[in-house]
Parts: structure tokens; sequence; C-alpha cells
């Protein structure tokens, strides 16, 4: 029949493989083979110097283990039965962390019986740092039954190895609080204990301090007996065969608890300690669980939630502040538009009125050339300081709005504004026509000045019978020929004027007319070239934190919904350790009693 | 100006500067009282390593008080104890000196540990001392520390380390002796055990960590050193009865306690008077004791002094002298530094600078306390001198001795021209070593305290 211990053991590790805790698998696949055997191991734990050691030889009333003033056992020394005496040293890998199938088979070292441990002790207290126990074979009825004893190093025992612990402590003092601890946490793995009080030989008041240690024991709630023993006893009373020192001894009544409650109760021993190990298990298992449970109901605001929450207000003032840069831009290429405008009526009603000044005085019939050249000149001028000034306002335009949308980051949006610079409206001024004041017409002019003169002056010095064409009216007629010829030249000189100043005003009105178009063109271009540069910057930047409050978005719905999984798995779990536990209680009804 | 007149002037400096402070003046005043008192050495320990009867044994008496409370024995020509209940005024105990025992009647006073008990007893041993009796987990208010331990595996050094909490003694760590209180359990009992105790206590003083704490590691049979030192005339009867038995039959009776005590035993004398021997001596002590008288110690002076021997308590006396009582002086000034040091920490004062300073100073400067930590760590094997030089510098430094003469090793109070003509082939050598670069740094610094303390020698 299978034992239920087995049954709980098995369903124990299942457990512990559904929640990857292999470590702990490791020890409960260990501690079922050991259960398996059906031998029963004990440990022997103790602080150094109690004569754990001498405990163990006069169990087997062999100097086993290596006793001296001034010796520690630093070497688990396993003492099992075999038909001859042998002894053993095992080597295992240094490397404990190791996959078991990687690891190579312990190493044996054999060696002499009485020496065994020692040279366990001396060789792991030097370079072998590798050496995992001493292992002894003796022939002893005592051991014989399935007895193993284990000898274990001061510090550390691993009690999950065992089914009974024996702590010694010698009896000139009474149990420390340092011995008493230690045996609190052993009892939580291996609930058989029993506490041998050592050399009872050299204490005058063992009595005292063993009922003292009773009452301690009590107190602290370990269910362990007091034995009052001497190893020193022991020995000389199985060298000598003196019956009556063994009894003196105490190892009387350790040997028989050994045997009878320990060793013929082995499947209680199983119990107890499947029961101790599976108890402890399920506590580690589950303190991590209530602690996760714990966690995942916690309503985790957290950074996730609080992170989405400032994408969003990110957002808002994006939007705010894309309609405040809009309009600035707008305002302030409206304001440029009508600078550029008036600075350029300025500048031309500037130059026409140079022109008209100019042309009261000069001639343009000699000096068009020369005029010509100084007009294109002064409209290039305009044409270039304006449209600089254009590109200056619109590159303060745009850092301005730049600084708007994205404050603290001087340098994006720093591309350069770069238009042709509209000069081809300057060319093109025509001549003005200018009429030919030549001989021939001076001729006729001055003939049909003279004709008056010479009538007038011939009629009236007929008068005085001179004939009608005489020296006074000959004079005459010359002297109004050539007021009259000087007259026209006056006034041809008005006419060209006029059509210069005239052929000027359009050319400059013509220009003016091109030249805003061009530059108010340059300015819509600009601003638009502007407007789709903010606006895609602040929409990349939108999307960017819609993106990223998605995705934040996202991770927390994921979350909730992994923790509400978690949750509910964890649940079940903890509902599982549940019903392991009610097992493990069924198990050991906790029999006080029995134990002490 | 020496250490101790330099701490005796800072006190009183100190004095003229809280004089309007009443706390610090009574601490002030109690400390210069302590500075003309004799030595104040605590016996320190946990629960049951045998405090009680390690005093016992450098009395020299049963004098253990058996309440729970820091007790003080002080040498005096009459018997009396005084108690210093904390928030009370001190009671006299009534109490008498009844056959070399104290006897103590509490009369119903509740005596806590916190506690003080002033006991006046007449004893030679208290002459250059005064012991304290700290209960486990008091820290000791002494000038030097015996601290007991019962076996040096696994010890803890914590209480040990708390002795140097105060940064002035963290500097000067010289007034602790770490005692193997219990070496004849250490051997099982057998009749060797001080033996490989002294092995024992040789290894573990060379353990750096436990050799920064202490001056040296000495082991004590500590029932054993009691009881030799406090031997009666009845119980050596007794134990000169039981060596008349031949050997084989003894030694059956004496396998155990309960064998030896045993009311029906054959052995001579009452059972109980057998209990109390194992009580005073353990079992190891009286197999030594009928040892020794087969063996011809067969007086009580003589079984007292070989038992005082063998239980390794001349050493401690020796190791107690070298190490404290020889040098009362620079340990009261030790003393008075850290009093001053707590002083200027807990009252602030804008008039202390100076004395701060004056602290400072003294701590840097003093050879006393480099002598002090050399020894130790020639004895504790910190510093590896070859043999001969070794033996030398422990001289010199003071470890055999404090006086010109057993500085430098000869017999009689030495001359002033004497003390030149030796010194002449020893100081050359020295400043020789000092600069050895074959010797380590450690051991070129321990040289060169040894040339210090030659040059104190040749001012003398």
């Amino acid at each position: 029949m299978i034992p239920s211990w087995l049954d709980l053991l098995d369903d124990t590790m299942r457990v512990c493989a559904q929640h990857d805790r292999a470590d702990l698998m490791r020890r409960l696949r260990e501690r079922r083979d050991h259960l398996l055997d059906r031998k029963v191991r004990i440990l022997v734990v103790g602080e150094p110097g109690q004569g754990k050691s001498q405990l163990i030889n006069a169990l087997v009333n062999a100097p086993v283990c290596a006793v001296g003033d001034d010796l520690t056992t630093r070497v688990p020394a396993v003492i099992e039965h075999s038909e001859t005496p042998t002894a053993s040293i095992i080597l295992g890998p240094d490397d404990a962390g190791r996959l078991a199938i990687e690891a190579s088979a312990p190493e044996r070292i054999g060696v002499p019986v009485e020496s065994a441990t020692a040279q366990a002790n001396r060789e792991a207290a030097g370079p072998r740092g590798d050496i995992l126990r001493a292992q002894i074979g003796l022939p002893r009825e005592l051991l014989a039954t399935g007895l193993v004893l284990i000898d274990t190093p001061a510090e550390a025992p691993d009690a999950i190895l065992a089914d009974a612990v024996v702590l010694a402590s010698d009896a000139t003092c009474e149990l420390t609080a340092a011995e008493i601890a230690l045996l609190g946490r052993i009892t939580r793995l291996c609930p058989t204990v029993l506490v041998a009080l050592t050399k009872i030989d050299l204490a005058p008041d063992w009595r005292q301090i063993a009922e003292r240690n009773r009452t301690h024991l009590a107190k602290s709630g370990v269910p362990a007996a007091v034995v009052p023993v001497s190893a020193t006893l022991r020995l000389i009373a199985a060298r000598t065969g003196d019956r009556d020192l063994n009894a003196e001894s105490g190892f009387g009544e350790l040997v028989h608890r050994l045997r009878h409650d320990w060793l013929e109760q082995a499947e209680l021993l199983s119990r107890r300690s499947v029961a101790a190990l599976a108890g402890i298990t399920v506590e580690q298992l589950s303190t991590p669980l209530h602690k996760e449970f714990a966690a995942t109901q916690q309503t985790d605001a957290g950074e996730a939630v609080a992170k989405w929450h400032a994408a969003g207000k990110r957002l808002e003032a994006l939007q705010i502040t894309s309609t405040r840069w809009q309009t600035l831009l707008n305002d302030e290429v409206a304001d440029l538009m009508a600078d550029l405008e008036f600075d350029l009526r300025d500048r031309t009603r500037r130059i026409i009125r140079e022109v008209d000044e100019y042309f009261d005085a000069a001639d343009p019939a000699r000096t068009w050339e020369e005029f010509e050249d100084w007009l294109l000149e002064q409209l290039t001028a305009v044409a270039e300081t304006n449209f600089g000034w254009q590109l200056e306002r619109f590159e303060w335009i745009a850092a301005k709005v730049a600084r708007q949308i994205a404050p603290g980051r001087p340098d994006v949006l720093r591309e350069a504004l770069s238009p042709d610079t509209p000069l081809e409206h300057v060319d093109g001024l025509r001549k003005p026509t200018v009429e030919k004041f030549g001989i021939s017409q001076k001729l006729f002019i001055g003939m049909r000045g003279s004709y008056g003169g010479l009538l007038m002056f011939g009629l009236a010095t007929s008068l005085a019978g001179l004939p009608l064409i005489n020296p006074i009216s000959l004079g005459a007629g010359a002297a109004f020929g050539a007021k009259s010829v000087f007259e026209e030249r006056g006034h041809r000189l008005k006419r060209r004027q006029a059509a210069g100043k005239t052929a000027a005003q359009r050319h400059v009105d013509d220009f003016f007319l091109s030249y805003g178009k061009e530059s108010r063109d340059t300015a819509r271009l600009l601003h638009r070239a502007l407007r789709d540069r903010f606006s895609g910057f602040s929409q990349r930047e939108r999307a960017e934190i819609s993106e990223s409050a998605k995705a934040i978005k996202q991770v927390i719905d994921d979350d909730v919904t992994r923790r509400t999984k978690r949750a509910h798995e964890i649940k079940n779990a903890i509902t599982e350790l549940g019903v392991l536990r009610q097992r493990v209680r069924a198990l050991a009804p906790i029999p006080r009693g029995l134990i002490a | 100006m020496n250490l101790a007149e330099t701490a005796w002037a800072a006190l009183n400096q100190a004095l003229e500067v809280y004089q309007d402070n009443p706390r610090a003046t009574h601490w002030l005043h109690r400390h210069l009282a302590r500075f003309s008192e004799p030595l104040r050495l605590a016996i320190v320990g946990a629960e049951g390593t045998g405090k009680s009867t390690l005093l016992n044994a450098i009395v020299g008496e049963q004098v253990e008080l058996g309440v729970r409370a820091t007790a003080e024995y002080r040498a005096s020509a009459t018997v009396s104890a005084t108690v210093y209940p904390t928030g009370a005024p001190p009671r006299e105990l009534p109490m008498a000196r009844v056959d070399r025992r104290l006897q103590l009647d509490a009369g119903g006073i509740e005596v806590s540990p916190a506690d003080r008990v002033v006991v006046n007893w007449p004893s030679r041993s208290l002459r250059d001392l005064v012991l304290i009796d700290t209960p486990a987990g008091q820290i000791p208010d002494a000038d030097a520390v015996l601290h007991l331990m019962p076996r040096p595996q696994n010890a803890d050094l914590q209480p040990l380390r708390t002795l140097y909490d105060n940064p002035v003694a963290g500097a000067t760590p010289i007034n602790t002796l770490v005692v193997l209180s219990r070496a004849d359990e250490i051997g099982a009992g057998r009749v060797d055990a001080l033996i490989s105790a002294r092995q024992i206590a040789r290894r573990h003083r060379r353990e750096p960590e436990l050799r920064e704490l202490c001056q040296d590691v000495v082991p004590v049979a500590g029932l054993l050193a009691s009881a030799g030192r406090t031997l009666e005339e009845p119980e050596f009867e007794a134990l000169a009865a039981l060596a008349t038995i031949p050997k084989a039959d003894l030694d059956s009776h004496l396998l155990s306690v309960d064998r030896f005590a045993h009311k029906e035993s054959p052995l001579p004398g009452s059972a109980a008077l057998r209990r109390q021997l194992v009580q005073r001596f353990g079992l190891f002590g009286v197999r030594l004791a009928v040892m020794l008288i087969r063996q011809g110690s067969d007086t009580v002076p003589t079984l007292a002094a070989q038992l005082v021997q063998r239980s390794g308590f001349g050493e401690l006396r020796d190791a107690i002298g070298q190490c404290f009582t020889d040098r009362t002086p620079v340990f009261k000034a030790r003393s008075a530094l850290i009093a001053l040091e707590v002083l200027l920490r807990m009252e602030p004062h804008p008039g202390t600078v100076g004395l701060a300073a004056s602290i400072d100073r003294a701590l840097a400067g003093a050879h006393d306390f480099r002598e002090l930590r050399l020894l130790a760590s020639l004895r504790t094997g910190k510093v590896t001198l070859p043999e001969d030089l070794a033996a030398e510098a422990l001289r010199l430094v003071g470890g055999e001795g404090t006086d010109p003469a057993a500085r430098l090793g000869v017999e009689d109070e030495p001359s002033t021209s004497d003390v030149q003509y030796l010194l002449a082939d020893i100081f050359p050598r020295w400043r020789g070593q000092a600069e050895n670069p074959a010797l380590g740094a450690e051991e070129r610094r321990a040289a060169k305290v040894v040339v210090r303390s030659c040059e104190a020698l040749a001012q003398v």
C-alpha cells in the first residue's frame, strides 16, 4: 500500500513544479529518496566543543569521528551499517549550481576507518574545498536496523535531510539562546528532536541543568526530550565491559529512544517529517503568492497612468499653442504686408519727386542715357532694400513663432528662408519720343516768325515811302524770326521734359505695380511656407504624443488584464495550497505528547 | 610633561571652563578622584563564564557577593559594603567576614544589575587594584578589562568591540586581556587539559580579528586557580585521605561526578564534603590535586602553590602586572582623556577648543600607548622580529617591567653612566633596524617605537 505521506509528498512536489521552484523540488526529491530507502537518518548537531563527535563515537563504540580539544568538524560524517568496517571520502563537484546531468558522479576515495574524518577535516580546511562528506560503514547491531548517524559541522546543519535530530549540549552550561533558536529552526523542518546533555561526568550540577533545560524547552515550545549522557563513561564501559558504568553513562536511555521511539516508528517519523516538510514548502510557496496577490489587488495608479495623463495634458497644451501661433503668424504677416507696401510706395514716390526735380532743369534729349542708368540704379536699390527687409522680417517672425511653438528648443525650425530676389521688374525703361528740332524746322519756324515782322515793318515803312522790303523790315523780320525760333526751342524743351517725366513716372508706376505684386506674392509664399512648416512640426509633435499616449494606455490596459488574470491564477493556487495544507494537518495532528 | 601630567592638567583646565555647570563639575571631580585610586580592573564576560570564580582567585579569598549588581572590591582595613542604588541614597549593607568568607545580608533590599555595590575588604591582592565584577551585558566603568571567554571557537567578539566604541578608546585599544576562563573544560577534564588549553590560546591569540582587540590571550583554569588560592585545611585533609587510596581503586570513583559524590561510595569523608570538593575544584581539580599529593605536594601551601601554578593563574597575574598595573598612570590618563572626550561631546562649550586640541595632541604624541600596542603586537605575533631581537624589544618597551633595570635587563638600579654605557650598544642596533630594508613596514615601525623607548631611558 502506498503510504499516505508519499502521496502528499508527491503532490507537494507537483505543486512545486507548477510554481517553477526547482530549488524546493530538488530538496523534496532528495528527501523522497531518503524516505523510501527505509533508513532513519539522525543528524547530530550542536555548537562547537559540545561533544557531538564524541557522542557518535560513544553510540557506535568506536572512535570513528575525530575528536580533539581544538578540533571542529568541518565535513559531515555519515555513519551507517556495513558488514565490514569501511570508510571513504566523497568528493563532489565544487560548483553546486551545475545541473545534475552535467555533474560527474561523486568521486570516492577509500581511507582507513580510524582516520577518515580527521583526514576529511584536514583536507577540507586545506586546498580541497570540494569534499562533500566522509562515509563510514561499521558492523554494528544498532546501525544494522537502518539507523544512519550524521555528524555535522557546527554551522548551518541541513536539518531538512534528517528524519530526526539530536542536539548535543554540554552539561556545564544551560542551553543558550542560540541553541534554543537553532532547535526552533530545526523543529520546523524536522519535528523529531532530542537534546543530549553531554559530559555529565564532569558537571556536578547536571541534574539541575537538565531540569532547567527542560523548562527552557517547554517555555520556548520545542517538543524535545533531554537525555543526559556521558560519552567518556560509555567508552570506558565498553572497553572494560562494565554494565553499571554503561547504565551510568545514560546511553542506555539514548539508545532505547533511538531504537523504540524512532527506529521502530519510522513510519510515524516519515509522516511527521513529510508533514513538516510539506507544511514548510506550502508556506514557502504561499508567502510570495500572498504578497503578489496583495500587490495585484492594489490599484496601482502608478507611473503609467500618470504618464498617460501627462500626455493628454500635453496634447491639450499643444492645441492651444497651435491656435495661438497661427493667429500670431497671420497678424505678423498682415502687418508686414502693410509695412512693405507703405515702404515701397514711399520709396517710389521719393524717386518720382527726384525725377521731377531733375527734369525741371535737365533736357531728357541730352541726358536720357545718364538718367536711365540712375533710375535703374534707384529702383534696384529700392527692390533690394525692400526685399531684404521683407526677408529679415520673415526670419524674425519665424523665430518668434518658433519660440512660441517649441520654447526652449531654439534649434528646431531653424531653416533659412530663401526665395529669389525679384529684380527683373526693373528693366525696360522706354525712352520717350523726342521731336527733332532740325535746321529745316528751325528755318521754317524762323521764316514763319520773320514773315509777320517783315510784313508789319514793311507796311509801316511803306507809308514812309519805303518799299515793302527794305532794310528795316528785313531787320525786323530777322529779329522776329529769331525770336520765334528761340521761343519754339523753349517750348520744345518743356515738352520734352514733360514727356521725360511722364515716361519716368509711368515706368516707376509699372515697377511699383509689378514689383509690389511680386513682393506680395513672395510674402504670401513665405507665409504659406512658414505655416506649412510650423503646422507640420506641431502635427508631428501631436502625432508623437498621441502615439505614446496610446501606447501607454495599451500598457495600462494590458497590465490590468494581466493583473486580473494573475490574481485569478494566484487565487486558484492559494486554494490549492490550502487544500494541501489541510492534508498536511490531517497527516500530522501534532502529537506533542508522543515526542516529548 | 608626561601623559599622566598632561591628562591631570587637562582635567583641571576643564574644571575651570565648566565651573558654572554642576553636572560637568561633578563628573570631573569624580574622575579627578579616580586619578589617585589604584587601577580599576573590570572582569566581564557572558553568563556562566566564571567571573566570580576568577574574582575569588584574584582576591585570594571567597568574596563572591551573590547578588546581580556591579560590585567593586577595594582594599580597606575594615569590612563593609555599601549599595548605591540608582536614584536613591546609598545604604550600608550589613556584612561580615566569617571564616575567610564574605557573608552579606541583603536584608530585603532589591538590588538591580544597574546598581553599584562597593565592598571594602582587607586583602593584600587588592593593594594595587580595584576589582569590578560586572554582570553580563553591562559596560564596565573601568581603566582596564579582563574579558572572559569560555572557549575561543566561534566566540562572540561583539562585547569586546563595544569596549572601544568611544573614539579615544578606539584609538588606544590597549586595555583588554582575553582570558580563556574555563581552560580545564577544553580538555574534557583530563589532567593535561591545561597544556592543550595553552596551545589553543597560542593559536587564537594569532587570529587577526582577536589580536586587534586585546593585549594577549591567557588561558586559566578558573576553578583550579580559585581552589588553589583559597585552599582550606579540611579540603586538603579530604584530598590527602583520597590520595591514600590505591590509584586503581580511586580512578573508578573519579570517573564521574556522580560516582565521586555518591552517598554510598566507600570513599572517606562525607558525601556532602565530597560534593563540596567537586563544586570547588571540579572533577579535573580533584584528579589533579590527588595526583599532586601523591607526587609529594603534601602540605597545604605546597599543594596550593602547585594548583595555582597548574591553573595558569600565575601567567594571568603576570600579564595583569605587565599589561596593566605596572602602567597604572597611563591607564589613569587614558580614562581621564576618555572622560574628557565624553564631556566635550555631551556638554559643548565654547571654551573647550584648546582642550580638544590638547586631547588630540596627547593621543597622537603618547609614546606609552604605542609601547603598549607594540607589546600586544609582539605577543600576538602581529610583528615578527628575529627571536633574539623580539625578546630584546619586548624587554626594552617594558614587557618585563617598566623600570630602567627591567628594561635594560640588569639586576640593580643602573646609574646614569651605566644606562649610557648599555644604550651605547643598543641604540645603534635599533636605529639600524628601524631602517632595515629586510624587515616589513610593521617591523620597522616597531623598531622605531623601541628607539623611542631607548631615548626615554636615556633621558631618565
